[in-house]
Order: C-alpha cells, then sequence, then structure tokens
C-alpha cells in the first residue's frame, strides 16, 4: 500500500456540513479521480482514509488533513491534478505529499494523522459593534486573567472547562475594514481542547468584547504537530 | 441575491439544505438566458433531491440554452419560522435569487400530501396563492408527476399541467414561452397560456367551467376558451432510447434519502393490479435498451462517484435483459467497488437468485409485495402471486441465507373480510415456519407492513368507497390479534392520513378551498405523521361545509361524470369497467406485455407500442 497525505481546504460553500459528511464527499471525489484506491476489506468496502481534527459545522479551513492509500504508487503530479480535478466547490487542494512509512527495522508505524494533531491556529472575524478600544480592552483582560472557566454544555453532559490551559499565546486582535479579527492559537490534547467558538462566546459575554456574534466567521489556518504543519510531518 | 447570516445557519437542522454549491449543479448567467425555471419538491431538501423526474427535467432544460433551471425544496420547519421572521423570501439554491423572480415555477406531484407544503411555498415566495389572483409579473405555476391524473383539489392554484412524461414537453414549454417573450408577450399573461395551451399535454384549469349537480357531485367541465381540449392526454415517451437521462446528478453534501445512482430501466408496468395508479398511469412497458443502459450506468458512476447503482423501475426484475444487463454491468465496474440493487422484487426464485447475485455476501432483507391475505383477494386485486410462489422463493432465499423478509399488504381492499385480514397473519406465519423447516432452528423475522388502501383515479378501483378510518382501525387490531407468532412484526400507516389522501385524490375543484383552510389554519409537511394535524383539516372541511366522507367513502356510479376524466392517462372507462366486473368475479387478467392486449386504450390512444426486447415481433398487437 502506498499512503498519502493531502492539505485539503474547506470553503465557504461549505461551511455546514458535518465532518462525516465531508469525509464522504472526498471518499466520492477519489472515486471520481479514478485513483487505484485502497479498499477496506469485508461486505461493505470503505477507501481507506483518515482524517486529522474534526471540524465544528459552520467553520471554514486551509488545513483539513487526509490520509489515503493507493495500491499502486502513482507520482505526485498525477495523483494531484486528478485528485484536484475531481474535487467540488468548497474544497480545494493544496498540497499532496506520499507518506515514508518507517522502514520495518525501525520498529514503528507512523503515528495516526489524528494522534499528530497538538495544535490548531484559527482565525475569527465579526463586525466590530462600538469602540474599537473597548474590544482592545476586552482581549487584554482575557489574556490576562490567570483561569477562565468555560461551561460546556451538550445534550449529553454539561461541564466547566478550564480555558486558559489551552491557549499557547494570547489571543491577538487586528482591524480589517470595520472587522475585528482574532487570532487564536490553541492546543489539541488526547484529553481535550477549546473550540474557537466557545473563547469567542466567552470574550462577548463575559469580557464585553463589542461585536455582532451572530455573524462572526470562523476559519482554521493552520493544524500542527511539534510545531510543524502536519503536512510537514510526513 | 438572498444571504443567509452565519447566525440563521447556525441555528437550523441540517443547513446544508438551503447552502447550494453542489458539485454538477448548474449556474448560468441570469441576464444571458430569456427563460428562468424554479424546479421544486414540496419537502425536503433530501425528499426533493432523490427525485428522478427532477433531476432529468433539471438536465433537459439546463440543456437549453436559452433556459437557466435551478433547484427549490420546502424549507423545514425551524427554517420556515426564521425566514417569516426575517421577511426572507424563499430562494432557490443556484443563484439565491428570489423565486418570485423565476418565469416558471415547476412542482413535481408526488403525493396529495405534500399540497399544503405547495401553497406554503407559494407564499413563502409571495406568490399569489390563488391562480385567479395573479398578474402579468407573477411566475407561472405549473404541476407535473404522479397526481396529475386528477388536479382538480389544486387546481386553482396552478396555472398549468404538464401530463405524463416531461422529457419533451418541458422543453416545448421553454421554447413556446421564449418565443412568446421575444414577441413582446402578445396577450399577457392569458396570451402565454394560450400558446402553451395548443401543446399536447398541458391542461390550463382555468380555461375551463365546471358545473355541479342538484346533489352537488362534479356533472361536467367545459372548455371556454378556443385553445382548450375536451380530454388532454398524457404525454409519452415512444422511445426511451432517444431521450435524455440523468448523466451528471447535482451531488448532495449531505445524505439524501436515495443517496445513490439510479438507473431507470424501463417504464410502464402492465401486470395489471387493479388497485394501482402507477400501473395505468406509465403504460405502455418501454424498456431502454441494454447498451444504452450500459452507457448510461459508466457516465453515471464518472460523474458522481457513487459505489452504489439502484437498478430502477416499477418492477425491475420484469426487464427482459436484466440477466444479461447485470452481467455486463458486474463486467463493466469490475474493481471498481460499486455495487448494485434491486428496489423491487418479483415473487419467484428468479428474483431471488439475482438478488443473491447482487448483495454476494451482505444480506439485508428481502421485500415483497404479496398485497392480500387470502387467494381471493388477490385475484380480487389481480395479484397474479400464489402462497405456492411466496413459498418456493423465500425458500430459495432461507437457503441463499436471508434472515429477515417484509411483507407488504394492502388494507380495506373491495370485497374484503375479515377472513382476508387473518389471512395476512396467517401467510406470514407461514413464511416464518418456512424458515424452520428449511433451518431447522427459529432466527427469522418477518415484518408485515399494511397500508390502508386508497382508491385512486384512472383505476379499476376508482368508483369504490373507501373504508372509514374506524374500520381501518378496527382491522388493524383484528390483524394484530391474530398474530401469534413472535418472528411475525407487525406495522401498520396512520388510517387518518390514508382516509384524507382519499377524500383528496378523487376530489374535485371545491376541495381546493379545503386546502386552502387547512394551510391557512397550520397544516404543513402532511406526510410527518409527528407534523400531521388531523384536527386542523377536519376542521378545514367544516369550515368549507364539505362532506369529507362524500369524497373518501362515496361509492360513485358507474355513469356518473368523475372530475378526473378530461386528464387521462389514456387508459379507456371502458376498460376500466371491465377490470371491476372481473375482480368482483375474481377472474384474472393477462400481463400485454408478452400475454395478449387486454385493451386497455393507450397504445391506440396515444400513437404507441410496447418496448420489450424479448417479444417476438409482431406477437402483440394492441387491439382495441
Ligand atoms: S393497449 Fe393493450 S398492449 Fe397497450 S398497454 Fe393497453 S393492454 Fe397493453
Amino acid at each position: 500500500m502506498y499512503k498519502y497525505r493531502a492539505q485539503l481546504t474547506k470553503g465557504d460553500e461549505i461551511r455546514y456540513i458535518s465532518h462525516l459528511d465531508y469525509a464522504g464527499v472526498m471518499e466520492r471525489a477519489i472515486r471520481r479521480a479514478k485513483l487505484p484506491a485502497a479498499y477496506t476489506e469485508g461486505f461493505n468496502p470503505h477507501l481507506k482514509m483518515s482524517f486529522a481534527s474534526p471540524l465544528s459545522l459552520g467553520v471554514t479551513s486551509d488545513a483539513e488533513y487526509m490520509d489515503f492509500e493507493l495500491t499502486k504508487p502513482l507520482c505526485q503530479p498525477e495523483i494531484f491534478d486528478k485528485l484536484s480535478a475531481a474535487l467540488p466547490p468548497g474544497i480545494r487542494l493544496i498540497k499532496l505529499k506520499p507518506v515514508k512509512e518507517p522502514k520495518p527495522c525501525e520498529g514503528k508505524k507512523h503515528k495516526a494523522l489524528m494522534a499528530e494533531v497538538e495544535q490548531g491556529i484559527y482565525e475569527v472575524v465579526a463586525p466590530l459593534i462600538g469602540d474599537w478600544d473597548v474590544a482592545v480592552k476586552a482581549v487584554e483582560r482575557y489574556n490576562a486573567a490567570s483561569e477562565v472557566n468555560y461551561h460546556r454544555v451538550t445534550p449529553k453532559k454539561t461541564r466547566d472547562i478550564e480555558v486558559k490551559q489551552y491557549m499557547i499565546e494570547p489571543v491577538k486582535i487586528g482591524m480589517s475594514g470595520d472587522w475585528v479579527k482574532l487570532t487564536m492559537n490553541i492546543s489539541i490534547t488526547q484529553t481535550g481542547s477549546i473550540k474557537p467558538a466557545e473563547i469567542l462566546e466567552l470574550l462577548y459575554n463575559e469580557y464585553g468584547l463589542p461585536v455582532a456574534l451572530g455573524r462572526a466567521l470562523i476559519n482554521r489556518c493552520k493544524l500542527m504537530g511539534q510545531g510543524k504543519d502536519l503536512i510537514d510531518l510526513v | 441575491m438572498i444571504k443567509l447570516e452565519p447566525e440563521i445557519l447556525q441555528a437550523v437542522e441540517k443547513p446544508a439544505r438551503y447552502t447550494g454549491h453542489e458539485l454538477n449543479a448548474v449556474h448560468k448567467d441570469w441576464d444571458e438566458v430569456d427563460c428562468h425555471f424554479a424546479l421544486a419538491m414540496a419537502d425536503t431538501y433530501e425528499v426533493g433531491m432523490s427525485n428522478l423526474g427532477l433531476k432529468i427535467l433539471y438536465e433537459v432544460l439546463n440543456n437549453r440554452q436559452d433556459t437557466a433551471c435551478e433547484r427549490v425544496y420546502a424549507p423545514w420547519t425551524d427554517m420556515e419560522a426564521i425566514m417569516r421572521d426575517r421577511s426572507i423570501p424563499l430562494f432557490s439554491l443556484e443563484s439565491f435569487t428570489e423565486i418570485k423572480n423565476f418565469d416558471f415555477l415547476g412542482f413535481t406531484l408526488q403525493y396529495e400530501m405534500i399540497y399544503s407544503n405547495i401553497l406554503n411555498m407559494l407564499d413563502l415566495a409571495g406568490i399569489p396563492i390563488w391562480t385567479k389572483d395573479r398578474n402579468d409579473e407573477d411566475t407561472f405555476i405549473v404541476g407535473g408527476g404522479p397526481t396529475v391524473y386528477n388536479t382538480e383539489p389544486i387546481a386553482d392554484f396552478f396555472d398549468f399541467f404538464i401530463l405524463g412524461e416531461g422529457e419533451e414537453v418541458i422543453s416545448e414549454v421553454a421554447k413556446t414561452f421564449v418565443k412568446w417573450k421575444r414577441e413582446g408577450k402578445p396577450g399577457g399573461r392569458k396570451g402565454f397560456l394560450k400558446e402553451v395551451a395548443k401543446l399536447e399535454g398541458i391542461y390550463v384549469p382555468s380555461f375551463y367551467n365546471v358545473k355541479y349537480n342538484e346533489k352537488g357531485y362534479f356533472s361536467s367541465i367545459e372548455p371556454k376558451e378556443p385553445e382548450a381540449r375536451d380530454k388532454i392526454y398524457k404525454r409519452v415517451i415512444r422511445d426511451l432510447d432517444s431521450v435524455h437521462f440523468v448523466e451528471k446528478p447535482v451531488m448532495p453534501y449531505i445524505g439524501i434519502v436515495h443517496d445513490r445512482i439510479m438507473l431507470e430501466l424501463f417504464r410502464g408496468c402492465t401486470r395489471g393490479c387493479r388497485f394501482c395508479q402507477a400501473g395505468t398511469s406509465y403504460r405502455p412497458i418501454r424498456e431502454r435498451s441494454r447498451e444504452y443502459l450500459r452507457e448510461l450506468a459508466r457516465k453515471l458512476v464518472d460523474s458522481s462517484g457513487y459505489n452504489e447503482m439502484s437498478l430502477t423501475s416499477l418492477s425491475s426484475a420484469d426487464y427482459s435483459c436484466l440477466g444479461e444487463l447485470v452481467d455486463d454491468l458486474f463486467a463493466d465496474f469490475e474493481g471498481e467497488k460499486v455495487s448494485f440493487s434491486l428496489p423491487s422484487l418479483r415473487i419467484d426464485s428468479f428474483s431471488i437468485d439475482l438478488a443473491h447475485k447482487m448483495q454476494q455476501v451482505r444480506k439485508s432483507g428481502l421485500t415483497f409485495a404479496p398485497e392480500a391475505g387470502t387467494q381471493r383477494l388477490r385475484d380480487v386485486i389481480n395479484k397474479g402471486v400464489t402462497e405456492e410462489n411466496l413459498m418456493t422463493a423465500v425458500e430459495a432465499a432461507f437457503k441463499q441465507g436471508w434472515k429477515q423478509v417484509k411483507l407488504y399488504f394492502m388494507m380495506g381492499l373491495p370485497t374484503e373480510t375479515d377472513e382476508d385480514i387473518v389471512g395476512i397473519a396467517r401467510l406470514a406465519e407461514k413464511v416464518a415456519r418456512k424458515y424452520k423447516e428449511v433451518k431447522g432452528k427459529w432466527g427469522v423475522t418477518v415484518t408485515i407492513s399494511v397500508s390502508c388502501f386508497v382508491p385512486k383515479p384512472h383505476t379499476p378501483f376508482q368508483w369504490f368507497g373507501q373504508l372509514p378510518k374506524d374500520e381501518f382501525e378496527r382491522r388493524q387490531r383484528l390483524l394484530k390479534d391474530s398474530i401469534t407468532e413472535r418472528a411475525v412484526k407487525f406495522h401498520y400507516h396512520d388510517a387518518r392520513v390514508s382516509v384524507l389522501e382519499g377524500a383528496i385524490s378523487r376530489g374535485d375543484r371545491r376541495i381546493s378551498q379545503v386546502i386552502y383552510q387547512a394551510w391557512k389554519d397550520g397544516a404543513k409537511f402532511d406526510g410527518w405523521t409527528d407534523l400531521f394535524k388531523e384536527d386542523v383539516w377536519h376542521e378545514a372541511f367544516r369550515k368549507c361545509g364539505i362532506d369529507m366522507k362524500e369524497y373518501s367513502e362515496r361509492t360513485r356510479d358507474f355513469d356518473e361524470p368523475l372530475p378526473w376524466e378530461h386528464t387521462t392517462p389514456g387508459v379507456s372507462k371502458d376498460f376500466l369497467k371491465r377490470e371491476w366486473n372481473k375482480a368482483v368475479a375474481e377472474q384474472l387478467t393477462e400481463d400485454c406485455r408478452r400475454g395478449k392486449c387486454s385493451g386497455c386504450g393507450v397504445c391506440p390512444s396515444l400513437k404507441v407500442d410496447i418496448v420489450d426486447w424479448k417479444r417476438k415481433e409482431g406477437e402483440v398487437k394492441a387491439n382495441v
């Protein structure tokens, strides 16, 4: 088997499709691309593919990662072109690299893509409704706080999460036109993380960030492990 | 252009229903075309996107240079509330244009229970609900599809209807429109309707006067415009190889009801089940050729990336070259991991063998439709299946490893007695015991699914009075109590919905008022059990002074004029009467596909002939 890693986008057009649907869309794209894809065994064969950290509904991304396997080694440009041509609106292929499996004598296998993820960088934009100074102050106070709790409610359970433990860097604030631009550098661990939308909610509710929350847009800019983009880990 | 804010899309269930941008969707420059056609289904995105007819017409219209065709479906209740709250009008999924800016809004009429949703969509679009209230600037509202053989209950909401198969006529409509528009729209709205009424298969309801007799029953419908025909026959495609079929289906980003390729093998079914409206309305049998189907299958796999293909038709196992076609497809898609399925199985071992071959290892479940519990009643409905056929078929299935069988039945058929109801339980139990006999142990599930019979226009049972709701419910209880075997599971349909369907499907124009009233009072998504509001409908009938039972339960006289006879699939009244008489006499009628012509009238009146690749030349000629 020959394994490849693709860096893909999730554009505005498909912001509202779930992670599972995104996977289904990619499966059909690979089939349309007529690549010699490898399938799982069994009654209901599926393409051998895996994804990194799932995105929340409504979030776009420049850093979706997918590993997939082919039964024949094709050269990178051929795969790149065929797959690119088969992608639907809203998905672009940015980079593609073969995954070098460590030699058997080295004793270890490549980590699962999901397990390589340690860090995500997000950009949040929202229309400013009020004073720029107030916005800056809100972010400063959030950054200065030593502990911030987020009350997460899911259909199954509710719990409090300490947020600051996941902040790799302070939230940065900038402006583009009338929009506030926030950059969040968040750590993603095996045991948990915090979502950019949740940080935004805290900033709005508890620190008085003056933005139109309902029009906020979130984009994942990078997904990293060991300080590098996931595409550079192969 | 309508733009939905993130907070709206974040707040609704399945937001991708409203965001478009699917692969293979066609985007044209609005100003570059003369004709803007919105194709709609008054149901959810997932249901609408699964409809084969809409997929075909979408491509046919978009293949025209002068026309842009876009899609629209009914917003779910959560989205509708937001749209009403914020005054967001109904919009299309390609260019996000307001629907009321389109020249046409065409609804596929799949079943009567979506009528309230049609009104709701017109209202959301800001288009006047009643035809009479529309002016020259308004969109033309068009209907087509299965319920078009009695459009009277919704006639006052539609500008015109397309009867029968739409591939050719829809293009003629667009062409007529473009010509009329380029000539400066002579005669205004009515001028166009007069032009379009000249096309075969088009029914313009406002061009007719309807009369009722002293008892309040429908007595006649007469043209009041020279262009209006006395009788409108459906359109039929003579050679299915010659018309466009789906080649590049719009690919949804989210799961839809039929999330697979649908390859339509043929149209029509002439087995002659006497309750079946599809059986009379899609006649005669016309098969696509094996070569064309093979070509289509390749195109569809390549353009969609789907790995599942359903070989659809009313009775797919009847396709004359099915065995060969399946072999072809297996060979063509070897190594591509495409799986094939048949949506309906015939009750015989040929079907079982084929299903076995197609499903290979995964044996999900088999579905058969004996329709009635006793031989006597099966003879009444002309379901040419015996208990022995069923037993042989399930025996073969159990030997091949199936463990789940689903059996479809109908309740409330003409002449039905309690014995027939109990017969359903007995038959299901025999099937369950057959498993034990074959396998030497228990372990089978036999699910019986029983619907409530709704008599339909243009069928031999069109005169028959439907059972009252309480009687359906009594028979449902009787059946439930008659099942003694644990392996048999029982599902039944909501009789409340079936009797309403019974009233509407044989309704006349006065029913429009009831539908309007029900919609006003909150009826929508009536086909969704948890949203169905029985009281609202009963109240609507009461408010309009119309007795629902007059429509559902009244047995019509043979010589009584019926409100749907002027819009016809070509099946003659004489044939339907003959079939009724044979039903009561428990006599069977042969399938004309290979057997002798039963003189239904379709072939001679529409100048069409059976296309069955294995029928010998000259073996059958329609003889009326
Ligand atoms: S006219 Fe005769 S051959 Fe044609 S569909 Fe009717 S019964 Fe069959």
